[in-house]
């Protein structure tokens, strides 16, 4: 066959095409630019949250710089997904930030790879005022690596106008227990004839089944850094969920597709769930959300089972990275943000209750009811004695992803709360162990 | 990704500006030859970034680097590590799925659109547009939040199967279908292989179509015995290009699991995978490794097709 026009195509474009777009795969990311110093020092401080808490922490950010001339703060704020992401690139790139925001589950992965200052040899740091159950949330091997930027706790929200509505009466939480949760949920959903759930709590996030180990008288993480928890909590954590799918007061598998985090976008807003657990710190937002007939209850189990699942729990930590050009300057933001009450009549507890205890005192004539609500919720679990908690191990990220297949696993029948607990235990062991 | 895409409309227009005139050759060819450079050389600009990571991620595959720490040379236990690691394998086996499959659709679905095109339809560049903005739009953040709801518990596919009394599954959260869900955004994106399917059938002399009716060959026969063979170069051309682009997958995995690979994993495609060792668990060494590995598969995938296609390809010169 001949042909008067050609398609002009040869076999070595092809070749160069593709070995081209396949080597585009391996480049990898490479840090990014490097902050400017001028005259005086800029601190750059980095956390995640929403615009809302941007506004409040630049506040208090300029109140700061009030307060110690010749120090400017260049802040950024992101979700909590893309920050993560972003804060190992400036680590790996050797461009970190100077104060940083931390999660729990992060802390070690980055302190035990020698990338964070030890905040005890930082004299402009004041942390006399400081519980040592607080500090204790942030120390490995006697350094402390995170202040937590304030205390929270998670807890039960019911959206009050459901149950009223439906002739449901909401349980004492000072005395509940897990089958009386399971039995309030399923009353809801039957006497709402299933248009509303009883029960829309996330099994798959690690703070519920933490709360649980406590209860039954086991360390999540034990004090040495390692998986305390036994199979039988998980599975009985598993267990408890499926069950209640069963009986009707948790929604069928599949239901749960939430694309934002946001309460506004939440399943207790949407009024298709009658109850959630949440970081009680949220509790305002939640409030507004579903205007303001919500009740914050304590979790169930507190006083049924072995002893106290509660602990005060950092929101989040303070970090200083150890490669910071100017660790005196950042050290006294973070003890700014720490002991300073002008500072803290601006952020309030966003961040949760503050740690300084002065601190949380001098703000509480400023706090919304819902706050007060929160706040005042806290002191009355506190009150009592808890057991200790101690600092998530390295590996926490890994375990925290783990729980969260296997509640997918498990929520789709594919396989048994037993079998779930059993790989659970031997991924999260691999993952610390290592 | 977006590099593909972007090539071939590239290659497309240089197919449509069709013959080379019989003027003064020599420097004709000179002045392509410049210019051609010179669309290259944004290429080259871009190498020089690349060039650097790729031999250092050559180099890392083989050591401990964890990003903070200086790397270690630790020979082949990334590579060793890899064969006992089930997720790795999963990621393998998600990521082969969506290639096998919607690769083969994808690319039918192109040259139908692109045949049906071609048959001299009015406002032809309109709907060559319309076809290829999916395209454009299927790799990208909002478009795969925007399928998320499509297919959501409450969204259009399933309220539309609702009208047939069929109560639809889960798409997004349930692990039996979430992948599927993605291989109808990957064959959505038709575009790029169409545009250029369509800019192979333009370059079809009409005069073979003509000598063949005269014979009465049938429209099948034309389809099976002129257009497929002309056009086989294009094919494969595209073939190669949805196959290292698919291997590739990332963003839609990512977006529509919200950086997980769930529900329970099955949509953990290589790339996120990698991700996830490089950047949450800080197993660069190890993410390099991978790397490294997903670019083996590749090369021999291409090859593989490089050689079949001496038995399919037809080529003029």
């Amino acid at each position: 066959m001949k042909r008067t026009a050609t398609t002009g195509f040869s076999r070595r474009i092809f070749l160069g095409a593709a070995v081209t777009a396949a080597g585009l795969g391996l480049s990898g990311c490479a840090g990014g630019g490097s902050p400017a110093a001028g005259g005086n020092v800029e601190l750059n401080f980095v956390y995640w949250g929403d615009s809302n808490r941007a506004k409040m922490t630049d506040a208090a950010i300029k109140v700061f710089e009030e307060k110690n001339p010749g120090i400017t703060v260049k802040s950024e704020y992101q979700d909590s997904g893309p920050y993560a992401d972003k804060l190992a690139t400036r680590f790996a790139g050797g461009n970190p930030p100077d104060v940083l925001a931390m999660a729990n589950r992060s802390l070690l992965e980055y302190a035990q790879r020698g990338t964070l200052a030890d905040l005890k040899g930082l004299p402009e740091l004041n942390l006399e005022k400081i519980p040592e159950t607080v500090l204790s949330r942030g120390e490995v091997d006697g350094k402390l690596y995170g202040l937590a930027t304030g205390v929270t706790t998670i807890g039960m929200v019911v959206n009050k106008t459901i149950t009223d509505q439906a002739g449901v009466t909401i349980p004492d939480d000072k005395t509940w227990s897990w089958e009386d949760y399971a039995k309030f949920a399923t009353e809801v959903t039957q006497k709402t004839g299933g248009k509303v759930y009883g029960a829309g709590y996330d099994v798959s996030t690690e703070t519920g089944p933490i709360l649980l180990a406590r209860q039954r008288g086991e360390d999540f993480y034990t004090e040495d850094n390692k998986l305390g928890v036994s199979e039988d909590t998980i599975r009985e954590w598993f267990q408890y969920s499926v069950d209640l799918r069963n009986a009707g007061g948790y929604p069928p598998a599949g239901f749960f597709e939430q694309i934002g985090g946001s309460p506004a976008q939440s399943y207790l807003a949407k009024g298709t769930v009658a109850s959630q657990i949440i970081p009680i710190n949220n509790f305002r937002g939640y409030n507004e959300a579903v205007q303001g007939d919500v009740v914050l209850l304590r979790m169930p189990g507190e006083t049924t089972e072995k002893r106290r699942g509660y602990s005060a729990d950092p929101t989040m930590l303070w970090s200083i990275a150890a490669k910071s050009k100017h660790p005196k300057e950042a050290a006294k933001l973070l003890d700014f943000l720490t002991n300073d009450a002008d500072g803290a009549a601006e952020t309030l507890t966003q961040r949760g209750v503050p740690i300084n205890p002065d601190v949380a005192e001098s703000i509480t004539s400023k706090l919304s009811t819902d706050d007060t609500t929160f706040v005042n919720m806290m002191a009355a679990i506190q009150e009592d004695d808890l057991p200790p908690a101690y600092v998530y191990p390295k590996g926490a990220s890994v375990v925290a992803d783990t729980l969260k297949q296997l509640a997918t696993e498990v929520e789709f029948g594919r396989i048994t709360p037993a079998d779930a607990a059993k790989t659970f235990l031997e991924k999260s062991n691999a993952a610390i162990n290592k | 990704m977006s590099v593909l895409t972007k090539q071939a409309p590239g290659a497309a227009a240089s197919l449509a500006a069709g013959p080379p005139g019989r003027r003064t050759r020599g420097t004709a060819r000179r002045r392509n030859q410049r210019s051609g450079y010179l669309f290259l050389l944004p290429w080259f600009l871009g190498m020089l970034f690349t060039i650097i990571p790729f031999f250092a991620s050559l180099y890392l595959a083989f050591t401990d680097y964890n990003l903070f720490t200086e790397p270690n040379f630790v020979g082949l236990a990334n590579f060793q590590a890899m064969t006992e690691d089930p997720r790795l394998w999963q990621s393998l086996k998600v990521t082969f799925i969506y290639t096998f499959v919607s690769v083969p659709i994808s690319l039918a679905v192109a040259l139908l659109i692109a045949l049906v095109l071609n048959r001299g339809l009015q406002g032809l560049a309109i709907y060559r547009s319309v076809y290829y903005l999916p395209s454009l739009l299927g790799g990208s953040v909002a478009i795969v939040m925007l399928w998320r709801y499509i297919f959501g518990n409450d969204g259009i596919v399933n309220s539309f199967l609702g009208l047939f009394g069929i109560a639809g599954p889960a798409w997004v959260t349930d692990p039996d279908f979430s992948l599927s869900t993605l291989i109808v955004l990957n064959v959505w994106t038709f575009g790029s292989p169409m545009v250029i399917f369509l800019a192979g059938l333009r370059q079809v002399p009409t005069m073979y179509y003509e000598a063949a009716s005269i014979d009465g060959a049938s429209r099948w026969r034309q389809f099976r015995s002129i257009t497929i063979p002309l056009i086989s170069p294009i094919i494969f051309f595209n073939l190669i290009m949805q196959l290292i682009g698919s291997f590739q997958t990332f963003t839609q995995g990512y977006v529509m699991s919200g950086g997980t690979g769930g529900p329970a994993d099955s949509t953990l495609f290589y790339n996120l995978y990698l991700y996830q060792k490089g950047f949450t668990e800080f197993e660069m060494g190890y993410a390099s490794a991978m790397a490294w590995l997903l670019l083996m598969i590749i090369a021999i995938f291409t090859a593989i097709n490089f050689i079949a296609s001496k038995f399919w390809v037809f080529y003029d010169n």
